[in-house]
């Protein structure tokens, strides 16, 4: 069969493959996308972020008419129409990925339905429905993404156990949830079901949740979690799970003591593994690295100079908009261009309640890694529109530069914080310094003021909190 | 204190860190080497000049580093980090200047810092802050933004100090150390598209040197700048033959063995005093021709690493033998790149001679600032008319490549006839002890 010729063959249309093949193809080469799965999105818009935060807001509406009351403004109790929910939420999904099919055809990128397989560094095989097709490629850029990691061991062949992606799926609301790994995805589905009014139990092998996370953002997700779930179980480890008629009976070692319970259904979410399975790199020259995620440089490129990798399966931060970025820069360094995945500003936004989003050097490596650093922090309580929002649980601070004042790091914990980290992210891509930061006026009331907020706290003027230290103006 | 990079040699003002032989926390002695620097042409060890512990390191190995930045930070010894303040108090400035003139030059911190010497510095580990945009420009253009002095709050570099940046790079002198950056920057623009070698057959990829890039860097600039013509010519070196064999056995006992090049160094010394110019520089910045009135003669080196060509003073002055042993040992040191920095330097002429492993004339590239250097091929018996009778005679091929700007091909060819009438008939008193 003659092979298809193509300038770029992107495989996998996740955020990371779609934003790397619309890009090539709006820069003027021939992109063929080659996707497994039906629709395009990858796990982001079918089964992560874009289904996990619909069903956020759905919630999150939920508990904020139930504070309400205090607000003098009641609402009757919810009623919840699962279907309805279930619908709505796969409504934005189609939405989102038939967009995407849109935009790939106006831009003229082939999108192919099927397996991609490496037979060699320059002709990849793909299984459609229609039988094998070969493309013959100029450069190929792996974007195949990973999957919920789901070990052996709980692996039981039953539906009761769930990853995210089942979870999501929201096929019903069990009484009873056990969520196994307080990460940032055990969190915020664990929000979501105790919302819905799951009775939930998280477990956590780490002594604290959301590992990563500077403790004072941590802390008021802590505050919210002990409230809304039955138990925060951390040092805590699943050592068996079993079915036991319509429950699964799991065994926890708490201290080196086996403890049963039984739950309606168990959420895993113990991390994600890269797809790197037969995809047939072992006939290119493309290379794991010792956690089996595919080795690249700062230009994305893989031991095969015609081979790019990017986003989740290239390892680093399993983000979104990380695999956005090293699209463009593959598809940058294809083209000849300068670009490099080096010093790139990478945010992380956690969905719980309240938000917790982050950029740069967090407190806690700046003190790892010995790193002389001033913390500047703002709290929201301080905050006129934190108050009116009736949400002062927040906090927000600079990581920065002593000597030159240099933004190293932004945190922010409260509602819309995720929203807010983009901020951060300018001010440290530009270099920014806390005193462009506070000169930089932000409008009144907005939980963006926080931000300026912060860094007048650093210099020791900040207005709407008072701070005993004034730091001496640099020369 | 910090140790920082001491004067490395005239006209020297940057290196890249080899290795690195010393860790945070180390207690290390005076003198002791704390990091060996590639320069130019050699690998030189960094001694501290005080004894301490190893606070801090600010280089890896492959920085290139200028004279005067910060290697390494010492608390300096125990005694003065630890010491009760009583104690310390009565001899506070003895103390001072016990340390001090040991550190190193102060000078370079106190110059006033050109435009290439400027380095970012950040604690954090930071990059220099410049938005993503000036960023991507200055990754195309091959602009290291840590020599970039930002103008902005917290030395933040803008658009505009990218340009300043490289209209002072551009008004500089291409000769020169501190002038790497914009060849740099033109090698970079010019660099030609990625082939894909491995599409025709297994490939391996290796890094070159930083003695290759230097190779490259200058032979590039002469092959570039300077009109090159080289003369060839085939001299008949019976008589200096004669001359090894007669004084070579006597010399060797000494333990000095009498090689060709020697004798054409010598020779070469007698040419260049008859004609001076091709002892010459020319400054191109004055229009000026210099002659100098001494006689330095580089000899290239064929190492492991490359081509290294070190520089053996006042040849003029010594005697044929001494020449021979002190080659020898250069060569020598050359090869294991023990060399100093000053023996790399103040070459006048060169001479490259590849007898030893063969070869017939080729057409040397000249050694810039210098403006001729010498071929040396292998001799061989050749027919050869003497007398007119044909005879199987010792024939040494000969090419002067010259700067065609300062030399004419005239000039030349009485020079090669000097050369050939000195080792036709070499004086026999030269090689008398």
């Amino acid at each position: 069969m003659e092979p298809i010729k193509t300038d770029i063959v992107v495989v996998g249309a996740g955020p990371g493959g779609y934003a790397a093949a619309f890009y090539a193809a709006d820069k003027g080469k021939k992109v063929i996308l080659v996707e497994r799965e039906k629709r395009l999105g990858g796990v982001c818009l079918n089964a992560g972020c874009i289904p996990s935060k619909a069903l956020l807001h759905a919630t999150h509406s939920m508990r904020d008419m139930e504070h309400s009351t205090e607000r003098g403004v009641a609402f009757s109790k919810p009623k919840i129409d699962l279907d309805k929910l279930r619908g709505w939420k796969n409504s934005v999904i189609a939405k989102l990925t038939q967009g995407l099919a849109g935009l790939a055809e106006r831009r003229g990128v082939e999108v192919m339905q099927g397996r991609g397989y490496f037979e060699d560094s320059r002709t990849l095989r793909v299984e459609t429905s229609k039988g094998q097709k070969f493309v013959n490629y100029d450069q190929a850029i792996i974007a195949v993404g990973s999957r919920a990691a789901l070990p052996a061991a709980f692996d039981l062949g039953n539906k009761r156990v769930m990853t995210s992606t089942e979870a999501l799926e929201l096929e019903e609301i069990p009484k009873n949830l056990l969520v196994v790994g307080a990460g940032y995805i055990g969190m915020e589905l664990g929000t979501v079901y105790a919302t819905l009014g799951s009775t939930v139990v998280v477990t956590e092998a780490l002594p604290n949740i959301l590992t990563g996370v500077d403790s004072d953002l941590a802390r008021p997700v802590m505050r919210y979690a002990e409230k809304a779930f039955k138990e925060i179980r951390l040092n805590t480890k699943v050592a068996k799970m079993a079915t036991s008629g319509k429950q699964i009976k799991v065994t926890f070692t708490v201290e080196g003591k086996a403890k049963e319970e039984s739950y309606d259904r168990v959420l895993v979410c113990v991390g994600r593994v890269p797809n790197c399975k037969d995809l047939g790199l072992e006939n290119t020259k493309a290379a794991l690295d010792e956690k089996g995620f595919v080795k690249v440089n700062a230009q994305m490129q893989t031991g095969d100079p015609a081979i790019y990798a990017i986003g989740d399966v290239a390892g680093g931060a399993l983000l979104a908009h990380k695999a956005m970025k090293e699209g463009r820069i593959a598809v940058e360094s294809i083209l000849g261009e300068y670009s490099t995945s080096e010093n790139v500003v990478i945010p992380a936004v956690v969905f719980t309640d309240p938000e917790v989003a982050w950029c740069g050097l967090t407190e806690a490596e700046a003190k790892q890694k010995g790193i002389a650093v001033q913390v500047a922090r703002f709290p929201w309580a301080a905050s006129g529109r934190a108050i009116t929002l009736d949400r002062p649980d927040g906090l927000t601070k600079f990581v920065i530069d002593a000597e030159s004042e240099r933004i190293l790091g932004v945190g922010i914990v409260g509602v819309n914080a995720g929203e807010l980290i983009g901020e951060g992210v300018l001010a440290m891509e530009m270099g920014a310094t806390a005193r462009d930061m506070a000169e930089s006026v932000h409008p009144h009331p907005t939980l963006s003021e926080t931000l300026m907020e912060a860094a007048e706290v650093f210099y020791g003027y900040p207005t709407d909190t008072f701070v005993q230290k004034k730091r001496t103006p640099l020369p | 204190m910090d140790v920082r990079v001491p004067r490395l040699a005239e006209g020297v003002e940057s290196a890249t860190v080899a290795n690195i032989l010393v860790a945070p926390g180390d207690r290390i002695e005076k003198d002791q080497v704390i990091l060996e620097l590639e320069t130019e042409k050699a690998v030189g060890p960094i001694p501290s000049p005080v004894s301490g512990e190893v606070s801090r390191i600010h280089v890896k190995p492959g920085d290139e580093v200028s004279v005067g930045q910060p290697l390494i930070t010492l608390s300096e010894s125990g005694a003065a980090a630890t010491a009760p303040a009583p104690e310390a108090k009565p001899q506070p400035a003895a103390q001072a200047k016990s340390v001090r003139p040991a550190a190193a030059p102060e000078p370079a911190r106190a110059a006033p810092q050109a435009a290439g010497e400027y380095r970012y510095q950040s604690a954090a580990g930071a990059p220099p802050p410049a938005a993503p945009s000036v960023r991507k420009i200055a990754g195309e253009l091959g602009i290291d933004l840590t020599r970039v002095k930002g103008s902005e709050r917290g030395g933040r570099i803008t658009i505009a100090d990218l340009r300043s940046y490289i209209a002072a790079l551009q008004q500089r002198p291409a000769d020169g150390a501190p002038a790497a950056a914009p060849t740099a920057v033109a090698e970079e623009k010019h660099a030609p598209q990625a082939i894909d070698f491995s599409r025709w057959g297994p490939v391996e990829k290796k890094p070159i040197t930083s003695v290759r890039r230097t190779i490259g860097q200058r032979m590039y600039e002469s092959w570039h700048t300077i009109p090159h013509v080289t003369q060839f010519e085939d001299i008949d070196i019976t008589n200096v033959t004669n001359l090894r064999k007669q004084y070579g056995p006597e010399l060797a006992k000494k333990g000095k063995h009498l090689t060709l090049t020697p004798f054409v160094l010598k020779a070469v010394v007698a040419a260049l005093k008859k004609y001076p110019i091709f002892n010459s520089s020319l400054d191109e910045a004055t229009g000026e021709v210099v002659y100098k009135n001494y006689f330095h003669i580089g000899v290239a080196v064929d190492t492991e690493a490359g081509l290294i060509v070190p520089v053996l003073r006042d040849v003029d002055k010594k005697t044929l033998a001494d020449l021979s042993q002190e080659l020898n040992a250069l060569v020598e040191r050359t090869r294991k790149r023990k060399v100093s920095l000053d023996e790399l330097q103040g070459g006048s002429f060169t001479i490259s001679n590849q007898g030893g492993i063969g070869g017939g004339h080729f057409t040397p590239i000249i050694n810039k600032p210098e403006v001729a250097i010498l071929g040396i091929g292998r001799s061989s018996l050749k027919a050869a008319v003497k007398d007119g009778k044909i005879e199987a005679r010792p024939i040494l091929p000969l090419a002067l490549s010259y700067d065609h700007r300062v030399v004419d091909g005239a000039d030349a060819v009485r020079f090669i006839g000097e050369l050939v009438g000195v080792l036709e008939n070499f004086p026999e008193d030269l090689l008398k002890d």
